[in-house]
């Protein structure tokens, strides 16, 4: 065994996050770590890293036990970490990402600069990448990032190699890459242990699964011995039911509560589309299409430069996010860390954040209906927390999505865009989010839904848009349409569709 | 009570520390804390009390007005040359008001439309302002000042009347801060300025609003300033800034942003005032003064650290 917890166990403040989890992780091996949010495994994967001091319980490396909270005894002993949102120094190019804190010396005092950009070229040669490493990493997309983080793991020789939902922002193509670059590791003896909440890397990857629930160990197994079916059932603790295909639509489509005409900004152009109300239109594409930019548009954050939006009947004016919610515009942004919530104030507080002008008397607060408010939302969405008066950032990944969900729920959108509403949200939550956006758009509610997950966006839409590089490239019916076609769409051709 | 406690320990922990020192220096020195004493040197409080506000404010949502002491000079000076120049009194005051809310306006103005951090843009008008003030008046205080509105800062059975029109303003303030929807706007800005974006939170509107609300605020600061003092000097408001932001900052709001309080500030202005007070009524020391207020911040940040609620960030 290279790597074995034992008994470990954390409280924050009234949750009990991990209790007396025992794991033993072993070198040549990918190792997949699954479980709800809120199950622990953030709090598990941050006590490897050293960022979380247990409150109990050991963990050895090579049979030697690790000081608890000491990153750079980790460093020492092989074990090194890609983290869900890598983190990164933005204003720094890939060189010093990759060397920062054990940078190469010249032979005089200074740094070996030109070794390492070498060094760096060769890194990202071997992940498939060919971009220039000495441009800021701020201005890579966010799956060049993560090649520089893989790079900077690859970089330590290190012998064990934690990846937490390395493959969230990731393209298809992407994907594939890390997941050639994964198998070399760990034929290369080196060991891995993988977070993911898509069950298709998880049976492509894995020689053992992990299963937690709740803070607690639930089982380990091979992939064999623990099919799809019984991996979701362990791991809700109940039967939570595979997907399935929407039933087609019944009745007729309602009127038209979003009309957008010829919208063009800097990364997409005459992008036109309509939702009527009771649907669900799907935006497929790859990362980097421009469907975000499209929706923060839409929303007011960012100006458009051509064209126009409607929100029943009602224009909007570029640039003024005011105007789009009183129009009943509602976004779920992709970054809830930093757009969705205010991590440091209250569940409550989050909640009411929106919709505050209105729980007033006089000019004052009214006290009572914002706690009303907030408690309705945290029972309707099923928020797993003892009260409105928990900080957000107490919460988990999934539970705080459901926050930034009632926070619009609240405001009683007539257009509600969702920006990869499950992205680093489990099954159980996942079926929750599908189930309350089909509630919403039953009860008459547009809902255009930005998602990278296909099988998400096959088994929810009515109609599916796909984008590639800033335009709309065409229309399928949901109830019909395979993932193929929505690729064949996606992907840009090599011919140059746009120039055609 | 021990939700209070929960919710008010830097309160508590500064109204302790107010009490232990009056009590210390009432044992040094009895006449220090006899009430005429108290009065007449509560006469040095009202600017930095006033300012301490809107300071609050912007502190709160991750900004800084380094200004407001030039401010201030600039308000003297106008109401200087006005009264000087024969407006009546009233007509000056509201010249000098205006010119203190159109300078804070200015530095809001700027902040968001350079999207710079207010710590540049009021360094400068910290500086352009002064200068201003200065060239105006040829460095000349303009006095005296009308009698009439020299009473407008005096006393009234045994009250002073800056101390009427502070405990109006920092009631107004409170409630804005703790009981409004745009108070709990100001906080979601200074913790996550992104989301409050995406909440449809008006946040550069809030921004230049509270600037003008600090040019304002320097502007009735400079007029209670020149009539306590019957000149209208540019030398008003010189580096009261920092005491200004000290006193914030002492008063527990976190200098980051987010979270503050204007309880918590009037303690802190309280409590710096009398601290100095004291080693100036025993030692005259200004030096010795610089070292009590850099240690009083000293030990709110210490203190402020060890009471935060555990298990944050």
């Amino acid at each position: 065994m290279f790597i074995r917890l034992q008994n470990l166990s954390r409280r924050f403040g009234g949750v009990q996050a991990l209790r007396g989890v025992s794991l033993d992780l072993d070198v040549g091996e990918i190792h997949a770590l699954c479980g709800e949010n809120g199950a622990g495994k953030s709090t598990l994967i941050k006590i490897l890293c050293g960022i979380v001091v247990p409150d109990e319980g050991s963990m050895l490396v090579g049979g030697v036990p690790l000081a608890a909270g000491d990153v750079q005894a980790r460093a020492r002993a092989g074990v090194a970490v890609i983290h869900q949102e890598s983190a990164a120094f933005p204003d720094l190019d890939a060189v010093d990402n990759i060397y920062v804190g054990r940078e190469l010396r010249s032979r005089f005092f200074g740094l070996d600069r030109r070794e390492m950009e070498r060094r760096t070229r060769g890194l990202l040669e071997r992940l498939g990448e060919d971009f220039d490493p000495r441009v800021p990493l701020s201005r890579r997309t966010v799956a060049q990032r993560q090649m520089v983080a893989l790079a900077r793991a690859l970089s330590c020789e290190c012998r064990f190699l934690i990846m937490d939902e390395p493959t969230a922002a990731l393209s298809r193509r992407e994907t594939e890459t890390l997941f050639r670059i994964v198998g070399q590791l760990r034929a290369d003896g080196v060991g891995i242990l993988y977070v993911s909440h898509r069950m298709e890397e998880i049976y492509q990857l894995a020689d053992r699964i992990t299963v937690l629930r709740d803070g607690q160990f639930v089982c380990t197994d091979t992939p064999a011995a623990l099919p799809r079916r019984m991996l979701i059932q362990r791991m809700v603790g109940r039967d939570a039911g595979e997907r399935e295909r929407a039933p087609a639509r019944v009745e007729g489509p309602g009127a038209t509560v979003l009309r957008v005409r010829g919208l063009t900004g800097e990364r997409f152009r005459d992008v036109t589309l309509d939702i009527r109300e009771g649907e669900i239109v799907g935006l497929a594409g790859l990362v980097g299409a421009g469907r975000s930019e499209v929706a923060r548009a839409i929303f007011g954050v960012d100006p458009w430069l051509a064209g126009g939006v409607e929100v029943a009947g009602m224009p909007l004016w570029p640039g003024d996010v005011q105007a789009a919610i009183r129009a009943g515009v509602a976004l779920v942004p992709e970054d809830r860390q930093h757009e969705g919530l205010v991590l440091a104030m209250t569940i409550g507080e989050n909640i009411t954040l929106a919709i505050l002008d209105t729980l007033v008397s006089g000019p004052f607060l009214a006290g009572a209906p914002e706690d009303a408010a907030a408690r309705e939302m945290i029972r309707q969405l099923g928020i797993k927390a003892p009260g409105p008066g928990l900080p957000a950032h107490a919460l988990s990944g999934g539970n705080q999505q459901k926050v930034v969900l009632a926070k619009w729920l609240a405001a009683r959108p007539r257009v509600l865009i969702l920006d990869e509403p499950t992205k680093g949200v489990d099954v159980g939550a996942k079926a929750e989010v599908y189930r309350l956006v089909r509630e919403l758009a039953a009860k008459g509610m547009g809902v255009l839904m930005i998602s990278s997950d296909l099988p998400e966006v096959l088994q929810l839409s009515d109609r599916i848009l796909v984008m590639s590089e800033g335009r709309l490239r065409g229309e399928l019916p949901g109830a019909t349409a395979t993932q193929e076609e929505v690729l064949a769409l996606a992907l840009p051709d090599a011919m140059g569709v746009g120039h055609a | 009570m021990r939700r209070m406690w929960e919710v008010h320990r830097h309160e508590f922990v500064l109204a302790a520390l107010l009490a232990g020192l009056l009590v210390g220096a009432g044992i040094l020195d009895p006449l220090f804390v006899a009430g005429a004493t108290q009065l007449k040197l509560s006469e040095n409080i009202w600017e930095m009390a006033i300012l301490a506000l809107p300071m609050t404010l912007i502190i709160i949502t991750g900004g800084i007005d380094l200004s407001v002491g030039s401010t201030m000079a600039l308000a003297t000076v106008a109401f200087g040359l006005g009264v000087k120049a024969g407006v009546p009194f009233w007509g000056a005051a509201v010249v000098a008001l205006v010119v203190a809310g159109g300078a804070g306006w200015a530095n809001g103005w700027l902040v968001t439309r350079l999207r710079v951090h207010p710590l540049l843009i009021t360094l400068a008008s910290l500086a352009a302002y002064r200068g201003l003030a200065e060239g105006l008046s040829r460095g000349q205080p303009v006095t005296p000042l009308p009698a009439m509105f020299c009473r407008l800062a005096g006393v009234v059975s045994g009250v002073p009347l800056p101390a009427l029109y502070f405990a109006v303003l920092v009631v107004i303030a409170g409630l804005f801060l703790h009981r409004t929807p745009h108070g709990r706007f100001l906080r979601a800005m200074g913790y996550q300025e992104r989301a409050a974006v995406f909440s449809g939170i008006p946040v550069a509107r809030l921004r230049t609003i509270l600037h003008a609300m600090a040019g304002l605020m320097a502007g009735f600061a400079a007029l209670i300033y020149a009539a306590r003092r019957n000149t209208a000097n540019p030398e008003a408001g010189l580096g009261i800034e920092l005491d200004v932001i000290s006193a914030v900052v002492v008063g527990g709001t976190d200098i980051m942003g987010g979270s503050g309080s204007m309880l918590g500030t009037l303690l802190g202005v309280l409590l710096i005032h009398e601290a100095r007070e004291f080693v100036n009524w025993r030692w005259s020391s200004a030096e010795l003064n610089m070292v009590v207020i850099g240690a009083l911040l000293i030990f709110s940040v210490i203190a402020h650290r060890l009471l935060a609620p555990r298990g944050r960030g």
